[in-house]
């Protein structure tokens, strides 16, 4: 600041200039303070920005000088002379994000004023220091708000078409219609109820023969008895896990900025798919997680599970390349709070870390109460921080070890320990000495160890629990006071006797306890709510991982309330839950629209008619093996994470992950989720990021799916497939289009449908034959040429280069006699093809053209193995066997396949 | 601003206004997209207010280039040179022997801008560039900032700025993606495309340029020509029409429906942006294209020039190699080299076509380099995020000035611009008030430049 400019803006101001070119001295600026300023502050601000207040909002106190200059967590709420600067005047104005005071805008006369103070160089006298406060937030008030009330069964409203409601759920549901005026709409047929249920239980399509069956049960119960057999299949843990997962941020790498495998993280993600397969009590589920290593237990497999299951805490995605280490232990805090509390709450208590929650009554203190709770147990999740040289992330010291498991079944465990730790002492040594090579090697071939198998990811109790002190402004260098360990205070119960935290332990198992209270307003009403997200498309609480004041407000609370109850008596089963909404009047209407609702509501927020859903990207792909036939079922064993470089960065192109999904017919729920590094497939149908937790999914409809579709070899290979086993189960062209269709849409075609299937079929085996000659030759050359890239150079041809592959390979199958394969060997031998073009210098490095003889001989193995993995989906086994295989006829019934696969209605259930 | 989306009659007034040929290439193709009313996320739409930049260049120089051989003249460096800083200016640098420039400035242009000798191409352009000397970020490690510079978040998985952007103003061409990056640098990785809590259709579609891969997955059909293709898609269609009619479900057959056609569109042009071939060898020459040191970025120069031209709406080009610790003479002089020619030409061939008043052109890393050296050894400089140098050009930026100053510790002084107040300037060049673009997610409104940004009002034209 300059004493002219000041002058200036005080004679643009219209004031007296003050003639010193102090603002402070200039008495009519400190007139103007006391008269038009401080009045204001103090009736309308200091009751949260003041050393008086119980807490400084956002770090920020308006009483003295240097606090409104300082300013808050957001910046300088004043800067003197610099209107842009000065945060308090578009809080003021109402004009950006953040508005105050929150009880309405002041006058526009009281904002000039502002304005022209800080122009005039903000004068102020008022030179006492900035002191540490209290909160202001009102948890009495707080309590009053419908969430934080403890949930009660509601009494049974009355409906006008009692014939309707088959069970409490719909006549709460019809009453709420009822009242606004809405009805329902009518019951779905039975083939697009046997579809979505079968979607919604287990994330597949009906079977033909499954369709079949039910539409010919004429019984009573046919639909229950599908509703219990769904729910006793082992895919319904596969798909109601992989919910689950969604909420915990579930990857097998730690993602952020050095980007290395959890080498173990699936043994949660398969301790969560049995969870809710063997449908344990969801509080004894939240219990585990919270605190399984803390639980008693009755069996030696009871206490691995418990070991595990505190997995939950550990797979977060963790910054290793963080420099501060007080920073990185509480965002690793932070990061479990987070989780947490958004999981099991629906709460975001993580904004409380630098100042008091700004719309729910959870002050700063609140936060590091938790804190204090996840600071007193330490992370367990395999890696450490900063090594150095970026050398030795993994440390098998750095995980659990599950008790009573071997650490080798194999005889070699004596070994393996002494080998790793005649590693791990020279890796130190060369850490010492800075010895950058040295380093490096070490930590490859530790990263190369085999894995012991008792080893899990977790947390444990630290072995000095402690309170935390507040991180003033969330900054863990600048301590505040201690805060005792406990939990959210506005969910207390107020007469609740509250469990005591000792002083030998981190408080995880009074958390889990409290957690589970039956009269904790928001456990089981969350739960709830997602599970009638899943089913129904939508919460009663839209927001489904958000139930405070920011969030949306429950569309139906009587119905919630009665979910959460019900849930809780039943001993909190899911599958009871489930079952029960599945069984529901509601579930089981029809999507078509009731003209007269599409006003009152047309988003269907009440639930008068079933949404429509598209399915996710696991569903879309698993879909596509189940109908080809080559889904398999069970979980992989072990994870391929398991088998990575340990100490290895996953980059970007990664080729042991990124096919993971297209050369494995598993289940999609195993594919490896490695952060920052979606499969595309995924990625493309809005396989959520992640690093957060995510209760709902986004839907999007792009080009880059309808790519997927049109173009993946996965795609047409398993039309191929499924079109091979079509021809060889059914006779007639008819009954196959009719099969394909139940197949892939679960239903029957319409008679034009068969038609102009069949009509499709014909003009595409027609002209397949014309062109057959070297047709089906042409694509295994193709597929051979793709094997050889992919294993060769672990990355794809471009277009150009297959081109001249392609050209290499039919110039020489004269020479080579007729045979596909030794023109295409032809051409991995050739030194001609490789030296010519940008083609050519490209293999050259890449394969290195000067290899000796027996390295030509494994890398021609090595894409021998490739290409009979490749082929498995074709299900033929050798490639030689395509060149024959592919009839113009079954290339046309591949064809249909792939159509059905590429129609809109493939990737929806209605 | 809500996630309604500007509607047809929007789009058809705005065209009708005329904003180029390329709208009106397109213009059959978005209609058909929005007939049906559903929701294309990617339909142009009016920006909050009139602005010149229409679409964003973005030439991101991954490891932090030394401002202090480039952009940044800074005459006490020669004053003090030799003498030591005490300035700490990221953790674990403890200060260090000030070292004199190692290039020389040269005043370019008629404005006279100090611009390194290491551009002779670049500095012809002195008069269209508005150096920004005084930038400060939060963070000295490149995976952090280099995803702060994207995202404005090192803590928390955000949008990017290129999904912002296309989230605020549509594309305008239908048959591409509106947000592009080529070669993105593996450090920071997707973080820097990524859309975050935004829908999808708002994270950038990768693309690797010279590595021999397919740009785009799947783009080729490996057993159908086009002919039987479209044949194929034809029956496709012929079924989904068949599902219009299915009571509650129209919408969202007739969405993918149209994705279909784009996607088909886009296998034929995307072929056609990438296909360079079809330049005048002229033009090649001016990238660099016949030159193994620039042909790499030269190609990405002028695949950006060729998505400028077709609507692309962000368009962002990786560079990496600019983390001189040590060698910086030798080290500089190549990087330097490689990207020249290329960007000159990229500025040459926006300005003949009359794009570059539209195109804002965006040139920095994640954060500087010390003013000190890194050891006697050799000649290299430090991580700096307290002062470092990005420039811009076109799209309503004030050309031949500089904006900011730092002193002889390397520490931003005058003008100081903080990375959000980029962001936020970056926006209002574009038509958007930082503080309006935003997104509801968890409860609250999000936006990218948080709560922070300060539109720089001093560079606009």
């Amino acid at each position: 600041m300059t004493p002219s400019s000041a002058t200036v803006a005080a004679l643009l101001a219209g004031l007296l200039l003050s003639v010193t070119g102090t603002p402070a001295a200039a008495d009519n600026g400190l007139d103007f303070f006391e008269s038009k300023i401080r009045p204001v502050l103090v009736a309308n601000c200091y009751a949260c920005h003041s050393a008086e207040a119980k807490t400084r909002m956002g770090g920020l106190s308006l009483d003295t000088r240097d606090g409104i200059q300082e300013g808050g967590q957001r910046g300088h709420a004043v800067v003197p002379e610099d209107v842009e600067s000065s945060l308090i005047l578009s809080v003021l104005r109402y004009d950006g994000d953040l508005k105050m005071p929150p009880g309405g805008r002041l006058p526009d006369e009281v904002v000039s004023d502002f304005e022209r103070w800080i122009r005039m160089g903000a004068p102020d006298p008022r030179e006492t220091e900035v002191k540490e406060s209290k909160s202001t937030i009102d948890l009495e008030r707080g309590r009053g708000y419908w969430a934080f009330q403890t949930p009660r069964r509601p009494d049974l409203p009355r409906v006008a078409d009692i014939q309707w409601p088959r069970g409490t759920i719909d006549q709460l549901v019809l009453a709420s219609l009822e009242q606004r005026g809405l009805r329902p709409a009518q019951d779905a047929s039975k083939a697009d109820l046997l579809r979505r249920v079968t979607f919604d239980l287990t994330g597949l399509p009906p079977t033909a023969e499954e369709l079949q069956a039910f539409v010919d049960d004429r019984s009573e119960h046919a639909y229950a008895k599908v509703v219990d057999r769904l729910l006793e299949s082992d895919r319904f843990g596969e798909r109601w896990g992989r919910h689950w997962l969604d909420v915990v941020r579930y990857a097998d790498t730690v993602g952020r900025t050095r980007n290395l495998p959890f080498p173990v993280a699936w043994k949660y993600r398969d301790y969560v798919i049995e969870s809710f397969n063997k449908d344990k009590p969801f509080d004894r589920f939240i219990r585990e997680q919270m605190a399984g290593d803390l639980l008693p237990y009755d069996s030696a497999s009871e206490r691995v599970e418990n070991q595990i299951a505190t997995g939950f805490l550990a797979i977060g995605a963790h910054d290793l390349n963080e420099p501060d280490a007080k920073q990185f232990d509480m965002d690793v805090a932070d990061e479990m709070i987070n989780v947490s509390t958004r999981s099991f709450l629906a709460l975001s208590v993580g904004c409380a870390r630098c100042h008091d929650h700004k719309f729910d009554p959870i002050p700063t203190t609140d936060y590091y109460a938790l804190a204090g709770i996840f600071r007193s147990s330490d992370l367990r999740s395999g890696l450490r921080r900063r090594p150095r040289f970026n050398a030795g992330y993994f440390r098998t010291h750095k995980l659990i070890q599950l008790d009573g498991v071997p650490e080798f079944t194999s005889a070699n465990a004596g070994e393996v320990r002494a080998e790793r730790e005649r590693l791990w002492k020279a890796l130190q040594a060369a850490e010492k000495a800075g010895d950058r090579a040295e380093c490096r090697k070490l930590a490859r071939a530790l990263g190369k160890l085999p894995l012991p198998e008792n080893l899990a990811m977790g947390v444990v109790e630290a072995p000095k629990p402690a309170a935390t002190r507040v991180n003033v402004g969330g900054d863990p260098h600048a301590l505040g006071v201690p805060v005792d360990r406990g939990f959210v205070q506005v969910l207390y119960p107020e007469q609740a006797e509250l469990p005591q935290i000792g002083n030998r332990e981190s408080g995880r198992l009074q958390l889990a306890d409290w957690l589970t209270r039956r009269d904790n307003p928001l456990t089981a009403r969350v739960m709830a709510n997602r599970v009638w997200r899943h089913m129904l498309g939508t919460g009663i609480v839209a927001t489904v991982d958000n139930f405070g004041a920011m969030g949306r407000q429950p569309v139906n609370q009587g119905l919630l309330d009665y979910l959460a109850v019900q849930f809780t008596d039943q001993e909190w089963s899911v599958k009871s839950l489930v079952r029960e909404v599945a069984l529901s009047r509601t579930y089981r209407l029809a999507s078509s629209p009731v003209e007269a609702n599409l006003e009152i509501d047309p988003d269907n927020d009440y639930f008068w008619r079933a949404n429509v859903r598209r399915l996710e990207a696991e569903s879309v792909r698993d879909s596509v093996l189940l109908v080809s036939g080559e889904l398999r079922t069970g979980a992989p064993p072990p994870s391929p994470v398991h088998g990575f470089d340990r100490n290895q960065l996953i980059n970007t192109g990664n080729r042991q992950v990124s096919s993971w999904e297209i050369d494995e017919t598993y289940r999609s729920v195993y594919v490896p989720v490695i952060r920052n590094q979606a499969s595309r497939l995924f990625e493309a149908f809005d396989f959520p990021e992640p690093s957060e937790t995510h209760g709902d999914r986004d839907v999007t409809t792009s080009p880059t799916q309808a790519l997927f579709l049109m173009n993946s070899a996965f795609v047409s290979a398993n039309a191929d497939v499924a079109a091979e086993r079509l021809l060889a189960a059914v006779n007639g062209d008819a009954q196959r289009v009719r099969q394909a269709f139940r197949q892939a849409l679960s239903r029957e075609p319409s008679l034009q449908e068969v038609d102009a299937a069949l009509g499709a079929i014909r003009d595409a085996a027609r002209e397949l034959a014309s062109s057959s000659a070297d047709r089906s030759g042409r694509v295994a050359a193709r597929a051979w040429v793709d094997a050889l890239a992919s294993a060769a150079l672990e990355r794809t041809f471009n277009e150009d280069e297959i081109a001249s592959a392609m050209d290499y390979i039919e110039r020489h199958q004269p020479e080579a006699g007729s045979s596909v394969e030794s023109a295409a060997r032809a051409f991995l031998d050739s030194d001609g093809v490789f030296r010519r073009g940008r083609v050519l210098g490209m293999l050259q490095s890449a394969l290195g053209w000067d290899l000796t003889r027996p390295e030509k001989a494994a890398a021609l193995k090595k894409v021998r193995e490739w290409w009979a993995r490749a082929i498995k989906t074709r299900a033929t086994g050798e490639w030689t066997t395509l060149a024959s295989a592919g009839s113009p006829e079954q290339e046309a019934w591949s064809l249909l396949y792939h159509a059905l696969y590429n129609s809109a209605e493939f990737r929806y259930r209605f | 601003m809500a996630s309604d989306f500007t509607g047809r009659r929007d789009f058809l007034r705005r065209a009708a206004a005329g904003f180029g040929y390329t709208a009106f290439a397109s213009l059959a193709s978005m209609e058909a997209l929005s007939a049906n009313g559903a929701k294309n996320p990617l339909l142009p739409r009016e920006p909050h207010f009139e602005a010149k930049a229409k679409r964003v260049i973005f030439l991101f120089m991954q490891g932090a280039p030394t401002q202090h051989e480039t952009f940044d003249y800074n005459p006490e460096l020669l004053k003090h040179a030799g003498q030591h800083s005490e300035t700490k200016l990221a953790i674990g640098t403890q200060g260090g022997k000030i070292l004199a420039p190692v290039f020389k400035f040269l005043p370019s242009g008629e404005s006279g801008l100090p611009i390194s000798e290491v551009f002779p191409h670049l500095r012809q352009h002195a008069d269209e560039m508005c150096l920004l000397n005084g930038m400060h970020t939060d963070s000295p490690a490149h995976p952090q900032a280099s995803i702060f510079t994207h995202t404005g978040s090192i803590t928390f998985v955000r949008p990017s700025m290129g999904a912002w952007v296309v989230y605020g103003l549509g594309t305008e061409n239908q048959d591409l993606p509106g947000f592009v990056t080529m070669n993105p640098p593996p450090v920071g990785g997707a973080l820097m495309y990524g859309s975050a809590f935004l829908p999808a259709s708002y994270q950038g579609t990768r693309l690797s340029i010279g590595d021999g891969q397919d740009p785009l997955e799947n783009i080729h059909n490996a057993r159908m020509g086009m002919d039987e293709q479209r044949r194929h898609l034809d029956y496709v269609q012929d079924l989904n029409r068949g599902q219009l009619a299915r009571p509650g479900a129209g919408d969202q057959v007739e969405g993918v429906i149209q994705s279909y056609e784009l996607a088909f569109r886009m296998q034929s042009a995307i072929p056609g942006v990438m296909d360079i071939s079809s330049e005048p060898e002229g033009v090649r020459a001016r990238y660099g294209l016949d030159d193994k040191e620039t042909s790499e970025f030269g190609t990405q120069c002028l695949l950006a020039r060729r998505m400028a031209e077709r609507g692309v709406r962000f368009i962002e080009l990786g560079h990496r190699g600019w983390d001189h610790h040590n060698n910086l003479r030798k080290r500089l002089t190549q990087t330097a080299y490689a990207t020249d020619k290329p960007i000159a030409a990229l500025i040459t061939d926006l300005k003949q076509r009359g794009m570059l008043d539209e195109t804002l052109i965006v040139w920095g890393g994640e954060f500087g380099r010390s003013t000190y050296e890194q050891n006697d050894k050799s000649d290299g400089r430090r991580h700096n995020n307290r002062g470092y140098t990005m420039w811009m050009a076109g799209g309503g930026v004030k050309g031949g000035m500089r904006y900011g100053r730092s002193d002889a510790n390397g520490v931003a002084v005058d003008d100081r611009m903080h990375l959000h107040d980029l962001h936020a300037t970056m926006l209002h060049l574009l038509g958007l008030h930082h503080t309006r673009l935003t997104y509801r997610y968890a409860g609250r409104d999000f936006r990218l430049t948080d709560v922070h940004g300060r539109v720089v009002k001093e560079l606009l034209a």
